[in-house]
């Protein structure tokens, strides 16, 4: 089913990092694969070789194009709440756009999320008409925070950046979708698996956003192709409703008789 | 004139002051890059394409070019 965030309609719920692939052209034939039309990028003083510039940012432009996308800036590598709202500006003038992954990292070893400054630069930029998809660790009350300055769309982390460890607190992940039922819910950062994916989902997520799960992948072609599967198959499992889970065995096939006769057990 | 531009320190001495960033580009961004895509940051403050020309630079200011890079 389609995804509406900030007005926009989405066909597919993955979001799809540009990075770390092993060249231009493994990236866009990943993200066209993917089926993503948000795509993910950056501003940064530096030019890495084959990862910034005006190549690489025609190839993106042409990969949104194609999905009939739209990008998404981030705040990468910005640690107050101030350098979050310049860089965020700035990425407003430079790709049209008022939306803005907000990320502030408050500690560089597992590149976790300052939540207080999270905060203050979201209600600024919120304040200033930008759509904001705030990055933000599995704590309830920073994302009810959050939705409640306004921020439409949370983005709780499965675990930290670049990790592949998977959903570290699957119980964080739940109460959170529990407790705010009319937040659109997107699982960003450190999946490592599509199992991974459609387990958010299953939970009721509405997106998933990564990145280095399909970049860092032997084939990222085939990968990305695989987590567009494991969303479909979470979501539909969603909808459908999953069984209730029982302490004890039932017989799946009907026990109105049996093949053959046996001495009852011990009950 | 000494400034920062991308944290390196430079110098501009034979335009007269005051020098608009407009100026500073032209003369202290590579030809190249000034044909890219980029936003400017002024000490931190973001500075829209509007204003560089009546945006001052005075000594020691810090001029912040960035470009679009990949990112997840």
């Amino acid at each position: 089913m389609a995804l509406n965030i900030y007005g926009r309609h989405l066909d597919s719920r993955l979001l799809i990092g540009s990075a770390l692939y092993p060249s231009p052209e493994v990236m866009k034939q990943a993200i066209l694969a993917s089926g993503s039309q948000v795509v993910t990028l950056s501003l940064k003083r530096q030019n890495p070789h084959e990862q910034s510039g005006e190549k690489i940012w025609t190839y993106i432009q042409e990969v949104v194009k194609q999905n009939q996308g739209f990008l998404l800036p981030n705040t990468a590598g910005c640690k107050s709440a101030k350098e979050a709202v310049t860089l965020a500006k700035m990425s407003r003038e430079l790709f049209q756009t008022n939306w803005i992954k907000l990320e502030v990292i408050g500690d560089d070893y597992n590149l976790q999320p300052d939540p207080i400054e999270l905060l203050a630069a979201a209600e600024q930029l919120l304040a200033d008409g930008f759509k904001v998809l705030p990055y933000c660790t599995d704590d309830l009350v920073i994302c009810q925070r959050l939705y409640d300055l306004g921020c439409q769309v949370i983005m709780p982390w499965a675990s930290p950046i670049g990790t592949g460890k998977g959903l570290m607190n699957p119980y964080n992940l739940a109460s959170i979708r529990l407790r705010l039922p009319d937040a659109t819910l997107i699982l960003d950062a450190g999946i490592g698996k599509p199992s991974d994916a459609c387990l958010a989902m299953e939970m009721g997520f509405d997106a998933v956003l990564l990145n280095s799960a399909i970049a860092l992948a032997d084939n990222p072609v085939l990968m990305a192709k695989a987590f567009a599967q494991a969303i479909n198959a979470g979501e539909s499992a969603y909808i459908a409703g999953t069984m209730p889970e029982r302490q004890t065995a039932h017989p799946s096939t009907p026990t109105l008789d049996l093949p053959f006769w046996h001495h009852p057990e011990h009950s | 004139m000494k400034f920062y531009l991308n944290g390196t320190e430079l110098e501009i001495s034979h335009l007269s002051q005051p020098i608009n960033i407009k100026q500073v580009l032209s003369h202290a961004l590579a030809e190249k890059k000034q044909q890219q895509s980029f936003a400017l940051a002024l000490n931190g403050e973001f500075i829209g394409k509007d204003d560089y020309t009546s945006t001052e630079v005075k000594e020691s200011d810090s001029i912040d070019v960035l470009f679009p890079i990949v990112g997840g």
